[in-house]
């Protein structure tokens, strides 16, 4: 047993010694999301927090170059329930060592994206899963990494509307007296 | 059974050793301090490959053979990228007549039109190359950019560099490419 644990310690520094190609690791994480109740029939926002892993950055959802891959959330089709706006934060002008004459618009450290939820008044009550993926792009102060999808989940809570049958007062006896 | 102790020490410091080479290899990585081409890598022929270039001809890297290359993994999208290329044209200027030729090969989703508007606009006079996942592969894979390889004029690999570096690292490749320069750091 002593002799096989040997074997793999070397073989991991031996790892550690050859393996020199960077690659990306998770750059950007999301919390965990509140569960937001909503009304049926009624919009609500949905906050989501991310987080940019120290010594990177990635774009803002509007950056300054038409070359450049803004982050974007995308939401997968619900039947039921509407994505409506999706709001991202402004980013930071940032310039970097590697362009100190150029601003970049970035997302560094924590971000917060709201999705507004608008359920129908046909959905039942109930707690709904939603999914989606944020599409971001990653650089640090010297390399760029390829884009990446991090994969997004939330839940909503569906709460009933309240009843409003029979208490119009325009259908009231007392109305058309 | 009773062990000499002095074995062991001598284990433990090999592997205590091989750790911390493997953590300031990986710390110098990431600083993006110079790097030649791993062992695995260094003196290989670098690997062939047949890509379309912009203007729709295909394009093999064994077609330079006789130069010495330097390999530009790049994206419209990358920052970096888009610093070194200006110090590429002028050394395809400088270094050109010598028998050394830059090729560039996008690592890109956009459209070959956003790739030529972005390479027109960067005054680019080396051919760039639309870039496939297998290229990269074959070269220990692409995973960040710019990626820069150096080839010498026997279509061997010289040097490696991820990410930006300063203009005379290059100049130092590519003078080692040419067989005009020492090698700038005997790491192996």
């Amino acid at each position: 047993m002593k002799r096989i644990f040997a074997c793999w310690l070397l073989l991991l520094c031996a790892r550690a010694y050859t393996q020199d190609a960077p690659t990306l690791k998770a750059t950007v994480s999301m919390a965990p999301a509140p569960v937001v109740t909503i009304t049926q029939g009624k919009a609500a926002p949905v906050p989501l927090s991310f987080r940019v892993a120290r010594g990177y950055h990635i774009n803002s959802n509007k950056p300054k170059s038409e070359f450049l891959i803004p982050t974007a959330l995308k939401i997968g089709a619900t039947t039921d329930i509407v994505i409506g706006r999706i709001t991202y934060p402004e980013g930071h002008d940032m310039s970097f060592a590697f362009a100190p004459d150029e601003k970049l618009n970035v997302y560094t450290g924590d971000f917060r994206v709201d999705v507004l939820v608008r359920p129908l008044l046909s959905v039942q009550s109930g707690k709904y899963m939603v999914r989606g993926n944020l599409k971001y792009q990653a650089c640090d102060n010297a390399a760029c990494y390829p884009p990446k999808q991090l994969p997004v989940s939330f839940q909503v809570r569906i709460a009933k509307a309240p009843r409003t049958g029979g208490k119009n007062p325009a259908q009231s006896p007392h109305a058309h007296r | 059974m009773k062990r000499n102790p002095l074995i062991l020490v001598f284990v433990a410091a090999i592997v205590a050793a091989m750790l911390f080479a493997g953590i300031h290899a990986a710390r110098k990585n990431r600083a993006g301090g110079p790097g030649p081409v791993s062992g695995e890598l260094r003196g290989q022929v670098a690997p062939d490959f047949d890509l379309q270039s912009l203007e729709g001809k295909n394009v093999k890297l064994s077609d330079f053979r006789g130069k010495a290359v330097l390999l530009n993994f790049w994206a419209t999208w990358c920052g970096p990228c888009k610093i070194e290329m200006p110090w590429f044209v002028e050394l395809q200027q400088e270094y050109g007549p010598q028998g050394f030729q830059i090729v560039g090969v996008a690592m890109d989703d956009a459209s070959n039109e956003d790739i030529a508007k972005f390479t027109k606009q960067m005054g680019v006079n080396y051919p760039i190359l639309l870039g496939k996942e297998a290229v990269g592969q074959s070269y220990g894979g692409v995973n960040v950019l710019p990626t820069t390889f150096f080839v010498d004029r026997d279509g061997k690999l010289v040097a490696r560099e991820f990410g930006l570096h300063s203009r005379s690292v290059f100049v130092d490749h590519i003078k080692q490419s040419l067989g005009q320069g020492q090698a700038v750091q005997a790491q192996k």
